[in-house]
């Protein structure tokens, strides 16, 4: 039998969890685990630790691989039940955002690769026109989507996918709840300059 | 009374029909709307997701016309739209370094003057105004009113016009004309929003679980405020309850086509017909139409 010993590093651990919390602007030294978080989480419900505390756990003992690759962090439907639970005012969904944009500045894959091309293109989109227009906005998510599938070069999901979108849309044509028409607002060039001017950039 | 108004993306395209009664409902309380100017997309929960400075900047532009246009409130019928905005005025509240920012590149000033409302708080400070207009009682409606997120939850220090975890609003008003809301405990519950598209079978296990309690309940009909919620209960409603073995059906009614129809206004005046799941029967069973 051999005893186990946790080993890290106190001053990388300290400088992840010190920049979760700066720009989740969550305080996470003040979960105490209780797990009220866990037992109003939708998403983190049937899996195991797939939870907010395990994910604050993972964090603050200075996890980043454990904590970034936390199925949480893509499953997370920021409902922020978890964050009018907590004792301690912990707002989780903050935290699955934060990590969220880690992940990508860090490079890697994103756990759930449909969540991030669907965020991606909707702000694409709501910034290519200042308003969405659904039926580019959706276009453009299948196609992310099944060029990210056809890397696996396997068929069967993509033929699926367009089917049940077709169907869907068809659906949606019925019901005149799609349109076709544009929409934009020039409001973007105001948000675009700004955005520039701060030097900001997500790609 | 006028007021300024923010339909945002959706009431102008698939939720098109919650714009129209919106203005109509309204309309006849004697509220006039005036649509803000070239407003833009609040960014909605993706923003949040992708850039923190871009889930700012974006509702602010629109704080930012809404101030200027000198009204003193604002109504925001979509949930996302209304938590997003509201968020970003209590974030610009706090940091005045970005809200200088802001102001120094928009046209439209962020003052922080202008009151956000739900369509809740906008129809529950009418209320007597609407009994005193209502001339249709919807007996024998019972409705599970389903409030979803963005309503009553905010990771910011915000005041909440309503219980967080028990909300009220949507009762009050139905009890009012007459229909007999029932209590149940899915009503701030997550229908998975955005994930009925990225994560279908965790958004159908979510909804199916509400669909399940509503029929316990014995309710004969959903009322909601939130377009994303209307159309996830409604658009996949067929395709949850065949994946997790329920029967029945429910309409989802928007709270402004209860209000509608409660006015006198009918199912063709509401387009209550682009629903997904057929309203039309219910209403003419009970002889509300």
């Amino acid at each position: 039998m051999t005893s186990t010993v946790l080993e890290f590093n106190s001053e990388i651990a300290g400088l992840f969890g010190k920049e979760v919390m700066e720009r989740s602007g969550q305080n996470l030294y003040a979960c105490y685990q209780c797990k009220r978080c866990a037992s109003g989480c939708p998403a983190g419900e049937d899996a195991e630790y797939v939870t907010p505390d395990r994910l604050i756990r993972n964090i603050i003992m200075g996890d980043r691989e454990k904590a970034l690759n936390n199925l949480l962090v893509w499953k997370c439907v920021s409902c922020y039940t978890c964050g009018t639970r907590c004792p301690n005012n912990i707002h989780s969904s903050r935290i699955t955002e934060t990590l969220k944009k880690m992940s990508k500045e860090s490079h890697l894959k994103p756990l759930r690769p449909k969540v991030f091309f669907f965020h991606d293109t909707f702000i694409k989109n709501s910034l290519r026109w200042g308003r969405v227009n659904e039926l580019e906005f959706m276009g453009l998510f299948e196609i992310m989507n099944t060029l990210n599938v056809l890397k696996k070069r396997v068929v069967k999901p993509i033929i699926d996918e367009i089917i049940n979108q077709a169907k869907f849309g068809l659906s949606m044509v019925k019901k005149k709840r799609l349109h076709p028409g544009f929409q934009a607002s020039k409001g973007r060039h105001e948000i675009r300059r700004l955005y520039k001017k701060e030097n900001k950039k997500w790609k | 009374m006028e007021i300024a108004y923010y339909p945002g993306c959706s009431l102008h395209s698939s939720s098109a029909l919650y714009d129209l009664q919106t203005r109509l409902v309204l309309k006849k309380l004697g509220i006039n709307l005036n649509e803000i100017s070239d407003w833009n997309c609040c960014g909605a929960t993706s923003a949040g997701k992708i850039d923190d400075f871009l889930a700012v900047i974006m509702p602010a532009r629109n704080l930012g016309i809404a101030d200027a246009s000198g009204f003193p409130e604002m109504v925001i019928p979509c949930s996302a739209c209304y938590s997003k905005t509201l968020m970003a005025q209590k974030h610009l509240e706090n940091d005045l370094d970005l809200k200088n920012k802001i102001n120094a590149e928009f046209s439209k000033k962020v003052t922080g003057s202008i009151k956000i409302s739900s369509i809740l708080e906008v129809l529950l400070a009418n209320l007597n105004e609407l009994t005193g207009q209502a001339n249709k009682k919807l007996i024998g409606l019972k409705p599970v009113c389903y409030y979803g997120c963005m309503l009553t939850r905010f990771p910011y220090d915000l005041p909440v016009p309503d219980n967080v975890e028990n909300p009220k609003g949507m009762e009050t008003i139905l009890k009012t004309l007459d229909a007999n809301p029932i209590d149940w405990s899915y009503k701030t519950d997550c229908c998975g929003a955005s994930a009925s598209v990225n994560d279908e079978e965790m958004a159908f296990s979510l909804m199916s679980k509400i669909m399940q309690d509503a029929l316990a309940r014995g309710a004969n009909c959903f009322v909601v405020t939130c377009p994303m919620c209307q159309l996830n209960m409604d658009a996949y409603q067929d395709k949850f309850c065949e994946k997790h073995g329920i029967d029945k059906r429910l309409p989802v009614f928007f709270i402004t086509e209860c209000v509608g129809l409660a006015l006198g206004m009918g199912i063709k005046e509401l387009q209550i017909d682009r629903h997904f799941i057929d309203g039309e029967g219910l209403l003419k069973e009970l002889d509300i139409v």
